[in-house]
């Protein structure tokens, strides 16, 4: 027998000698109804979300429509040298995590730009779906920007994971980001920027 | 209604004045009360301590002597209710003798037996004055009065915050009630646990006598002697400067 | 009259200074738990429906695991079943065997731990790098974690400070945690960049998507997972979950209670390798959890998600540190998994417990962990560790309590302990009086009061 079976088998015979009812034939519990669960929701979304973005350590800067992204993004981070990017409304990129040889050849990267689906205002996570070919770009750049559609901000991660999908092409992989990497564990002080981006800035793009 | 006293082992001997505190309180609310006598103890110390079985006969000579048909004080099950003055030894009886006289007769003690801060608040639902007590107290909530008898809201939970110690105390004139920081984690008693883990027992005491004592009350007052008899050990030791009295001596104070 | 946990913890508490600082701390991450579970108003209703999505999975889990791992293979991944620790050594030491790997880089895994992976592999001739940072201090230090979540607590800044100038060559005398972090990174990049595999654990599977979830606020599964040609996930059985509707429960219970955030900064759904990388294995590991789902008291410790809230709320805990626990895992939770890991090895830590129950009013999916401590120090006499001079108390106890003759008699005499002379009592036999001042007894029992109608 296989491992597989021998443990699935063993499993079963267990839980049925311990959970089997008699009287209803069933074994075990069921499983609840969700659909019930009041989850927080707030009266203005967008305004929680940039409060959110800002406790976890995040930056969030709202978008004027028609404002030239690029020189922003230049503004924000007049020193970068190494920027990456794959989203074709940036131009001022230096590297494309599409294209090049392998995820390492985007260490040193001081500008990631990635684009997020929707934003959750509950904890400022930020959906982002792979779609570019070395994810690498979303950890590795010493400082994440991240656009985010503005109109695209729910409530809670109820709602959050009703939505998620996968890329089409890159499909094996989504995450959900709040903030810059953090860490608390030399002597409990807070330290942003411990294996990934040291600083992470929401901007709300326009419709 | 008509109630059965218990007064456990430790408070037979060492807080008689508590047993006696409770037993004035309930007569003045009218209470018809009559205490078996020969009673000893619930068993819970050696059940903590990993040895339920001792338990066993305990916990049927109980269930004999309040609501046996030999009971020789009342009739067979004629208690309304069996009130203490100790929240661990009836969360004790409420949550284990279920268990422990499982097969052997059907547990009237575990339905009937009531903490007498339990029974006050929700039994006889005291809203009256009561006596008075013109000092500042520190209110010590106690483990097992406040998750396993539900006497106040656990700080853990996400609910409406209650108190029914608090409540009563509210109605004895003069009264202050402080609540210390950390308002209900354990002063470290614990049964055998005091005796198995000093240390930490000792630690926890003094972390929690302190406490009580930063509200700048120097009374201490809880539904439980067991834990106010480990304070109030940890204090004296230490010469500190405070008292530890059973809330039922304060409800009862000038009654 | 002391166990092996009290011994331990009495040798924490010699450093007051220290001993202080770790129960603030713990009470404050405590505290930040407390926040978030007021700032939800759903808070205990996500803590009934976690716990009965958790019972109905666990029992359930033939099913669950079935589709899990047949979801995982139509994903392209490849699925290993282990049936103990030294299987799941074995297997993943094959993987990385076939893959050619010498360096392993990895996210933090109790599961690993568990298995004692770390040393396994490294006898195999793997090079294996914790990327947690407080798994790595730990690491370079050759210590074992002191809490599940916050593995390298039991050390200061200065404590790190002086490893980093010893192992990775920072400037003498600079204990700045930032400018240490930052060492760190700089070490651990290098790492990642020259490994050949990566692993993580998992904080969830999900039976209907095949996806592995791991949180971190490092990122460093993402960073273990985002360069190296190879992914292996490493699994308990117990943390398949049914569907994403399940996991937003979880993913908002698990950091709220854990560490007071209201997120873990990464939420990562690992479903299938990166276009140029190895298929992903998925390493499910059984481990003695297909017994105890069988067992009658300990079963629940299946539905617990390792936030690590039972050991910031644990006043014993705080009070004496990870280190003081045989297990691996401390506190209320490592206490009955110890248990049933080993109830030989182990029964030296269900002794530090006061039954206050602040552990399962905390826990997030409501795991019965103080009832379940109650329930094994009953069982302590049967697998021959209970203490026999506690065992003889107890029958002593019962033996008075039991006879109201001699309880009377025992009793009427109790007020003449008063006039023993206190440094016959204060002899360390006494184990109560070492920290109490003996109490007074009354001359008259309240019984002895009632008889003479005294009670008025």
């Amino acid at each position: 027998m296989s491992n597989k079976d021998d443990i699935l088998k063993r499993y079963r015979a267990n839980v049925k000698e311990k959970f089997f009812d008699e009287q209803s034939g069933k074994t075990g519990y069921d499983m609840p109804d969700l659909s019930d669960i009041k989850a927080t929701t707030y009266s203005n979304p967008l305004v929680q979300f940039m409060k959110m973005t800002e406790m976890v350590g995040g930056q969030v800067l709202e978008v004027d429509p028609g404002r030239d992204i690029n020189a922003l993004i230049r503004e924000l981070f007049p020193d970068a040298k190494e920027i990456a990017s794959n989203l074709p409304e940036i131009k001022i990129a230096t590297r494309n995590p599409d294209t090049v040889d392998c995820a390492s050849d985007l260490n040193g990267t001081d500008v990631g730009i990635i684009r997020g689906e929707f934003g959750v205002a509950e904890n400022a996570c930020v959906w982002i779906p792979q779609t570019m070919k070395e994810k690498a770009v979303c950890f590795i750049s010493e400082n994440l920007v991240i656009l985010l559609p503005k109109s695209q901000i729910i409530n809670n991660m109820h709602e959050a994971y009703k939505r998620i999908d996968f890329d089409e092409e890159y499909d094996g992989y989504g995450v959900f980001i709040s903030g810059p990497s953090k860490t608390a564990d030399i002597a409990q002080v807070l330290v942003m920027g411990a294996q990934a981006a040291r600083s992470a800035t929401i901007l709300l793009m326009p419709e | 209604m008509k109630i059965g006293l218990f007064i456990p082992c430790y408070v037979d001997v060492v807080y008689p004045e508590v047993g006696i505190a409770t037993y004035k309180l309930l007569k003045h609310l009218g209470m018809d009360v009559d205490y078996p006598q020969n009673q000893t103890c619930c068993g819970q110390p050696m059940a903590n301590a990993g040895f339920e079985e001792q338990a066993i006969p305990l916990a049927e000579k109980f269930e004999e002597k309040f609501f046996g048909e030999r009971s020789g004080i009342a009739n067979h099950k004629d208690f309304d209710y069996v009130v203490s003055p100790s929240v661990s030894c009836t969360a004790f009886i409420r949550l284990n003798y279920p268990h422990l006289l499982k097969g052997k007769t059907e547990c009237e003690a575990a339905k009937k037996t009531m903490d007498v801060v339990e029974f006050l608040h929700d039994v006889l639902k005291v809203k009256h004055p009561l006596g008075t007590f013109p000092h500042k107290v520190s209110l010590h909530n106690s483990c097992h009065g406040v998750r396993e008898l539900g006497l106040s809201s656990p700080s853990e939970e996400n609910i409406h915050k209650f108190n029914k110690i608090k409540n009563l105390l509210n109605l004895v004139e003069g009264i202050q009630i402080l609540e210390p920081e950390r308002s209900d984690e354990c002063c470290g008693f614990g049964g055998m646990f005091s005796v198995e883990e000093t240390a930490i027992s000792e630690q926890m005491g003094i972390d929690k006598v302190q406490r009580h004592m930063k509200t700048g009350a120097r009374i201490v007052t809880g539904p439980d002697c067991s834990c106010l008899m480990h304070m109030a050990g940890i204090a004296k030791k230490r010469g500190l400067n405070v008292e530890f009295k059973h809330v039922v001596e304060i409800l009862a104070a000038g009654l | 009259m002391s166990t092996a946990h009290s011994n331990a913890a009495k040798e924490f508490l010699k450093n007051q200074t220290y001993a202080k600082w770790h129960d603030a701390t713990f009470w404050a991450v405590r505290t930040k738990r407390d926040n978030m579970a007021y700032g939800l108003d759903e808070w205990e209703q996500l803590r009934e429906k976690a716990s009965a999505i958790k019972r109905h999975t666990i029992t359930h889990l033939d099913e669950y695991l079935d589709q899990f791992a047949t979801k995982a293979e139509e994903n392209g991944c490849v699925v290993h079943w282990a049936k103990d620790a030294h299987e799941f050594n074995e297997i993943v030491y094959g993987i990385l065997k076939n893959h050619n790997v010498k360096k392993l880089v990895k996210s933090k895994s109790m599961l690993t731990e568990e298995c004692e992976m770390n040393p396994y592999l490294e006898q195999h001739g793997i090079e294996v790098v914790e990327t947690d940072l407080g798994e790595r201090i730990i690491q370079l230090k050759g210590q074992a974690p002191s809490h599940i979540v916050m593995p390298a607590i039991h050390l200061n800044h200065n404590d790190v400070g002086e490893l980093f100038e010893e192992k990775l060559g920072s400037e003498k005398g600079n204990h700045d945690p930032t400018y240490l972090t930052y060492v760190a990174r700089l070490s651990l990049r290098n790492e990642f960049l020259t490994a050949d595999a990566g692993m993580t654990g998992a904080n969830f599977g999900i039976a209907e998507t095949g996806d592995i979830v791991v949180c971190t606020n490092e990122g460093n599964a993402d960073m273990s997972t985002s360069c190296p040609k190879l992914h292996i996930a490493a699994i308990g059985l117990e943390k398949i979950i049914p569907n994403y509707d399940c996991l937003a429960v979880f993913q908002r219970m698990l950091c709220r209670a854990g560490t007071g955030q209201p997120t873990t900064t990464f939420t990562s759904h690992f479903r299938k390798a990166r276009p140029t990388a190895n298929p992903m294995h998925i390493v499910l590991v059984d481990n003695g959890r297909s017994e105890w789902i069988g067992t009658p008291d300990h079963w629940e410790v299946l539905k617990c998600i390792r936030c690590g809230s039972c050991m910031n709320t644990c006043p014993v805990y705080r009070r004496s540190g990870g280190y003081s626990y045989s297990y691996f895992i401390p506190g209320p939770i490592g206490i009955n998994l110890g248990m049933l890991r080993n109830p030989q090895k182990h029964s030296g830590n269900v002794s530090a417990c006061t039954l206050c129950n602040s552990c399962q009013s905390v826990c997030p999916v409501k795991v019965n962990l103080g009832d379940q401590i109650y329930r094994w120090r009953q069982q302590l006499d049967k697998f021959g560790t209970a203490n026999p001079q506690k065992k003889m108390m107890c029958k002593g106890m019962s033996i008075v309590y039991g006879n109201e003759n001699v309880y009377n008699l025992v009793t009427a005499l109790a007020h003449w302990a008063n006039l023993i002379p206190s440094p016959l009592i204060n002899n360390g036999l006494n184990p109560w009086a070492d920290g109490h001042k003996m109490m007074k007894f009354p001359k008259e029992t309240f019984h002895s009061l009632w008889k003479k109608g005294k009670v008025k």
